[in-house]
């Protein structure tokens, strides 16, 4: 194989400069001049109920203010995946926080103080939070309509229910497998639900101009998609997709919050009332919290068969997931954690029922990992517990049963080549799995506890991804491209697959922020996916750039162009060994020839990308048919922890993370994606929570009480293990790896605190008050 | 952030302009030092003061001082300046130990001990420290001057013994004669900034004393005095600290609330006392870990 020169490098990130100096911009930081207008919100008090009377009066009197807007203003529906919710609620209120009204003046303060004088009155309904008792005989119904609304074909809502989608998979035959085993594993388990917490919060600016063109500047990571989904629910006001411009520059986090549509059509939609003034919508942080996405909540009914031998025959599992009152996202990670929810295991008889269930929460919807780490916390904890059961090392328990390449998934499509037993493996090694050892400290105790991860791209089968690369004068190049770097450093590996077939240096490479007018078109950042998809586009483009090279070179000068290659910034020829034509000299200008004339021209390569292999047709009766998932990733984490037997403070010692990416086009930033997730899988593990009001009222839209980790609650030692069985459609081999990272840090976490304690704890998160009390009280399993 | 709520704001730039607003705006009229709750609270439309009275062109304020055997601290301090003084450092180390875990540095380096107890929330860090060291507090209003001993001041959650009119010019500590050892022990629920969802506070002093405070625990941070009693005197054995162990359910309340249970704080606050005797008297002794390190 040739030796790569940019590809596997860990080469500083391209922006990085940018961001530690402050230069970077975010939304919040562009100008828009005098004529900017505030937008705030009138937020509903309501979780569930009839809107009988908005009155604007008091409010429009107010000097400062331009206009209040309800939701007669824009009876119209929005939904990436269903069109479930409206711009701003119409008669009926679903959560608390819902946006019912609008003032927009000059000033913020105007804004904000107007908002509370629009009077808002409600005929309450009796509201259901749990999922649960949402799907109790006869409920109230949170969308009596549910019936009627469009979705894409691979979703299957139950009308006159508030199950918004029910996804099936039915393998082979669940009597006869459980008959087979010789040991069952019964639990359930519970995960609350998260917040995202970038430290961005949503905001947007929406301008329509006078001349009929509508911008929305928005912190996001999906533009074209905001594109397509403000021009589809505008569309009753004329506009077209080619008046809908997006503006993307950098975001200061996504995890999945920013994906899709949220916040970001009130600004589209406000602009179209005030025209000729841009107009700005910011969330406070409380705001990010109540109306945004959240992650969903889970409870996990699951039901595992082995035999003796240690082979899975069987796998039952019923997740029951708290959506919130829309889902036109959060019902897709139903579907797609739903598809595999049986985990990286080959297992002839399964049966599996994944519920989206609305509630009178606040919405959920995507967040990294996108339901695999809820679900799979289930999975993993069931896997350990069914070693123990069997007397078997859980490692080689997993081992024995996980996918290998060519392996039927349930839906009946090979899964891709991996390295899982490579990973789960190195993790093993790196942790010490198995030896017990002890600590120093008679009140501490330590714990080993390893769990599997796996996911594929979520995405509809035709999710697309495009790029262009234009040359300078001076042979520099910029990459215009859709994606969005979220920290994750996106920009930079495009621009290391695009030096790595032009022979550009880094330095004199831009990667652009998205413009949907200018950049090229992409699905959205998100499923993990950007590396594999769009920068197979990005690397197609540079190669469609080097065909033109190469063209007008064999123009000016005759040379077999098969003959040709490119080499630090040069065209040289396999023939003659002094000939070495710098990209600068032509690649605007073209080359001259001995007559005078020119042959070439500007040099701008184009590429696209979507795969042309996935397929969402299934049975709707047993998830069979079709290739929903492009190929999964695999990987495996352990921890060893701390636990202070009196306090219940658990203290991470040691983590290795192993994930088989395909090939690292950087290494340092995979590294980074491993120590950035491991953390925010920890602290969904042992501290974060969500935590709720009788009346549907967030009791913690704060830091104060919703706590993320910090530098302090860092681990000891962190081990990132890059594990390379290449993705034969991947660029260079690539797959993604954003959201593994989280995927196995909770059941990691709770294995090990089983290892440590013998307590089996199965609800999120395991706080130190959790195992105290436990320890105390003797259990030796904890709901 | 846009403030909503509509104010005056003044910055007088005497103690003696201060006092004259307090007196004209009483109790709608908020001191302002550091912020980092007022200012808050504002914005949450929690208060709705009609002046805010910025103290900090007030340099007299700010003054912190070891002077005749006793600590000032002025209003405008802050925690951050505490924990930089080599005074603080070497004279209260319990109460520069307990100011290294009020949030994070970021709000240390704006927030004050004094606006600490004037918005006397019950987790307040820098309450038992002021309780153990036995800190009075000092008030101005246009009628004269108070002293009020700490223990006297929180007089129920997020309440004090402040009058409309009366403005905190500073806390005063008598400085320990002979040796002490801290501790200042507090449960977050991660390493992170957290409010104390219990704290104690200990001085073990010569002649086996014991000064015990709580916070986060009952209505008020405040001393124990039975378990005190019970340990003033004595040798800290096993089967002494076992005996106060059995006295922490009569000196603590601990409600349930979104951080904890009070079933998980009674627990706590036990296994935090004992811990924390240790240590103290450890560092009294010289034989404890460095300041600023967590028993628990």
């Amino acid at each position: 194989m040739e030796e790569l020169k940019f590809v596997g490098k860990s080469l500083p990130r391209i922006d990085s400069k940018e961001k530690l100096t402050g230069a970077a911009q975010y939304v919040d930081d562009l100008e828009f001049g005098p004529n900017l207008l505030y937008a705030e919100i009138v937020e509903s008090t309501e979780a569930f109920a009839r809107v009988t009377k908005v009155d604007t009066s008091e409010a429009e009197k107010i000097t400062g203010v331009v206009k209040v807007i309800t939701g007669k203003d824009f009876p119209y529906k929005f939904g990436l995946y269903m069109k479930d919710r409206f711009i701003l609620a119409q008669d009926v209120v679903r959560f608390v926080g819902e946006q019912v009204a609008a003032v927009i003046a000059r000033d913020p303060k105007i804004a904000r103080r107007a908002a509370k004088l629009v009077k808002v009155e409600y005929e309450p309904f009796t509201p259901v939070f749990d999922q649960m008792e949402a799907i109790k005989k006869d409920p109230i119904l949170i969308h009596p309509d549910l019936g009627e609304y469009p979705h894409v074909p691979w979703f299957y809502p139950k009308a006159g229910t508030n199950i918004a989608h029910w996804k099936k998979v039915r393998v082979g035959d669940m009597e006869k497998g459980f008959e087979e085993a010789d040991v069952i594993v019964e639990d359930t388990y519970f995960v609350p639900r998260y917040a995202h917490c970038c430290m961005e919060t949503h905001n947007a600016v929406g301008l329509l101009d006078y001349s009929g063109r509508l911008t929305v500047w928005s912190s996001s990571q999906s533009p074209h998609t905001q594109r397509n989904l403000f021009a589809e629910a505008l569309s009753p006001l004329g506009f077209t997709h080619k008046d809908v411009r997006v503006i993307t520059p950098y975001i200061g986090g996504g995890f999945g919050g920013k994906a899709g549509v949220t916040m970001e059509i009130l600004a589209a939609a406000f602009a179209t009332k005030v025209k000729g003034n841009p107009v700005k919508v910011r969330w406070t942080r409380a705001q990010e919290f109540y109306n945004t996405y959240m992650r969903q909540a889970v409870v996990s009914k699951l039901k595992l068969g082995a035999k003796k031998d240690g082979t899975i025959v069987a796998f039952e599992g019923t997740n029951y997931w708290d959506a919130g009152p829309y889902v036109e996202y959060g019902a897709n990670v139903v579907n797609a954690s739903g598809i595999s929810a049986a985990g990286p295991y080959r297992i002839p008889n399964v049966k599996i029922d994944s519920l989206c269930i609305y509630t009178n929460l606040p919405a959920a919807g995507p967040y990294r990992g996108f339901g695999y780490s809820e679900m799979m916390f289930g999975v993993e904890s069931q896997m350990e517990r069914m070693a123990k059961k069997l007397g078997m090392n859980s490692v080689e328990f997993r081992k024995k049963n996980a996918f290998k390449g060519g392996d039927i998934l349930v839906y009946g499509a090979p899964i891709n080549d991996n390295g899982y037993n490579e990973c789960i493996d190195k993790v093993a090694q790196a942790i010490d799995f198995g030896k017990k050892e002890v600590s120093d400290d008679p009140n501490k105790v330590i714990g080993k506890g390893i769990a599997a991860a796996w996911k594929g791209p979520a995405m509809p089968p035709n999710a697309s991804s495009a790029a262009f690369i234009k040359f300078s004068e001076d042979g520099s190049i910029n990459i215009l491209v859709s994606g969005i770097d979220m920290g994750q450093g996106y920009l930079t590996v495009m621009a290391q697959i695009a030096a790595e077939i032009l022979t550009v240096p880094l330095d004199k490479i831009r990667t652009e922020n998205p413009d949907t007018d200018r950049n090229p078109y992409e699905w959205q950042t998100v499923a993990s996916h950007v590396t594999w998809s769009c920068g197979n586009a990005v690397k197609r483009a540079a190669m469609n750039a080097r065909e033109q090279i190469f063209d007008t070179v064999h123009a000016a000068y005759l040379f077999d162009k098969s003959t040709l290659y490119l080499e630090d910034e040069c065209v040289k020829c396999t023939l003659k060994p002094d000939f070495a034509l710098p990209l600068k000299d032509f690649v605007i200008d073209g080359i001259m020839v001995k007559d005078g004339t020119f042959r070439g021209g500007p040099i701008m390569g184009k590429g696209m990308f979507m795969p042309e292999f996935s397929s969402t047709k299934g049975d709707p009766e047993t998830g069979i048919g079709g290739k929903p998932n492009v190929h999964y990733t695999v990987g495996a984490g352990g921890v060893v922890i701390e636990i202070d037997k009196e306090t219940g403070k658990v203290k991470v010692l040691k983590t290795a993370q192993a994930y088989d990416i395909g090939k690292a086009i950087n290494p340092s930033l995979v590294e980074g994606q491993v120590y950035g997730g491991f953390m925010q899988g920890l602290a969904t593990a042992l501290f974060e929570d969500m935590r709720f009001g009788e009346d549907g009222s967030i009791l913690n839209p704060n830091f104060t009480d919703y706590k993320i980790p910090t530098a302090l609650d860092i681990p000891d030692e962190m081990i990132p293990i890059i594990v390379e069985v290449p993705q034969n459609d991947g660029p260079y081999g690539a797959r993604g790896v954003g959201e593994h990272v989280m995927i196995p840090v909770m059941p990691s976490i709770a294995n090990a605190v089983e290892d440590a304690l013998g307590i089996r704890i199965k609800s999120m998160p395991i706080t130190a008050e959790k195992i105290a009390l436990a320890i105390k009280a003797g259990l030796k399993e904890v709901d | 952030m846009a403030i909503a709520h509509e104010f005056e704001y003044f910055k007088p730039e005497s103690l003696k302009e201060a006092i004259n607003l307090a007196a004209k705006f009483g109790e709608k009229g908020r001191p302002l030092a550091g912020g980092t709750d007022l200012v808050v609270k504002i914005n949450d439309e929690i208060e709705f003061p009609d002046a805010v009275i910025d103290l900090k062109g007030i340099d007299e304020l700010k003054k912190l001082e070891l002077k005749d055997g006793k600590l000032f601290i002025g209003p405008l301090v802050t925690f951050t300046e505490l924990i930089n003084s080599p005074v603080v450092r070497d004279k209260f180390p319990l109460l520069r130990e307990a100011s290294g875990t009020v949030a994070s540095s970021g709000v240390r380096n704006r927030a004050t001990l004094v606006g600490n107890i004037c918005s006397a929330v019950p987790s307040l860090d820098s309450g038992t420290p002021l309780l153990v060291y036995q800190a009075e507090v000092l008030v101005k209003s246009k009628d004269g001057e108070r002293t009020i001993p700490i223990g006297e001041w929180f007089t129920g959650p997020k309440k004090n013994a402040l009058k409309p009119g009366e403005i905190v010019v500073g806390v005063t500590i008598d400085e320990i004669t002979g040796k002490q050892g801290g501790c200042y022990v507090k449960l977050g629920r991660y390493r992170g900034e957290d409010l104390a969802q219990v704290g104690i506070g200990i001085l073990s002093l010569e002649n086996n004393e014991y000064r015990i405070a709580f916070c986060a625990v009952g209505p008020v941070a405040a001393r124990a005095e039975k378990i005190e009693n019970l340990l003033n005197g004595k040798e800290l054995t096993d089967e002494i600290i076992g005996e106060a162990k059995k006295l922490v359910p009569e000196e603590i309340s601990p409600i349930d609330d979104i951080r904890a249970t009070g079933e998980y704080r009674m627990h706590m606050a036990e296994v935090m006392l004992v811990r924390g005797l240790k240590e103290a008297t450890a560092r009294l002794n010289g034989e404890g870990t460095e300041y600023g390190t967590s028993v628990i």
